[in-house]
């Protein structure tokens, strides 16, 4: 959290949004199990994972689009300021993985003071570049409140 | 699935922001701001979600079901300790190849019935 608000004026389309790392431990999952009141067994019990053919748990896709919000937020500077977000889950994010959440401007409109951005997270498998979420896109508010 | 119940209303639910729900959904994303993160909205979801994926008149099999997809619109923040309805359907049912596809749309209202927030939630029963 930088503590400085971006400027409306400021914005251009390409403008890069501050990435987010997060290093997803299983106690984490766990926790937001409790917080969110998912508790599908996918996301705690590792012989139910195996059964529906994962190597082990994964986290909730809600969890990483929580981090993935949360890395907007933080850039915003204010929550309410985010007011739509839409994702797709397309990667299973396990135990261990490092995920990223970033963002770039997509569009602006200048009479509603609105930012369209297009949003992601990804995580690196392998050697490969993975995309837990792809082809997301917020909007964000910069109208006086 | 039943592609019949498409436009099922399930019976309201009430959810109360507590604060320690709120540090705990704050714990699990590492928000340090004293805020109620956007996504907590998830929360006020889950309190009718288990009904409709365990609906027996839906017949979802749960082994086989992945979120697909998830959006929110936000009308206001939501505030600590407020007291919320959460109202859900089924906003659509299509089968696409061997997989279904279930939209599930919530409306999160304040007690005077404004809408705070929108969900809309997509499941896929992969087929066997």
């Amino acid at each position: 959290m930088s503590g400085l608000r971006p400027r409306f004026e400021d914005l251009f389309v390409g403008y890069v949004i501050p990435g987010r790392t997060t290093h997803i431990l299983r106690n984490q999952i766990k926790t937001y199990a409790d917080a969110s009141g998912d508790q599908n067994p996918l996301h705690q019990d590792d012989d139910f994972a195996r059964a529906v053919g994962f190597p082990g748990v994964i986290a909730h896709g809600m969890l990483t689009m929580g981090e993935l919000a949360h890395c907007l937020t933080d850039w915003l500077g204010d929550p309410a300021a985010l007011v739509r977000l839409k994702v797709q889950f397309r990667a299973p994010v396990f135990v261990d993985d490092v995920i990223v959440a970033e963002g770039r401007v997509k569009s602006l409109d200048l009479k509603a003071r609105t930012a369209v951005l297009d949003v992601w997270v990804s995580l690196k498998r392998d050697g490969n570049t993975e995309y837990p979420i792809r082809k997301g896109e917020a909007v964000a508010s910069f109208a006086e409140r | 699935m039943n592609a019949t119940l498409e436009g099922k209303v399930y019976p309201d639910a009430t959810f109360t922001v507590e604060p320690e729900r709120v540090n705990l959904f704050r714990a699990a994303i590492g928000e340090e701001l004293a805020i109620v993160p956007p996504t907590f909205a998830t929360a006020a979801e889950f309190t009718v979600m288990p009904f409709i994926v365990g609906d027996a008149e839906l017949g979802l099999d749960f082994t086989r079901v992945v979120h697909a997809e998830q959006e929110y619109e936000w009308y206001r923040r939501v505030r600590m300790g407020e007291a919320l309805t959460v109202r859900s359907r089924i906003a659509s049912i299509r089968q696409k190849a061997r997989n279904g596809f279930l939209t599930i749309e919530t409306e999160v209202l304040d007690r005077d019935g404004r809408l705070v927030v929108l969900a809309r939630a997509t499941m896929i029963e992969r087929g066997t």
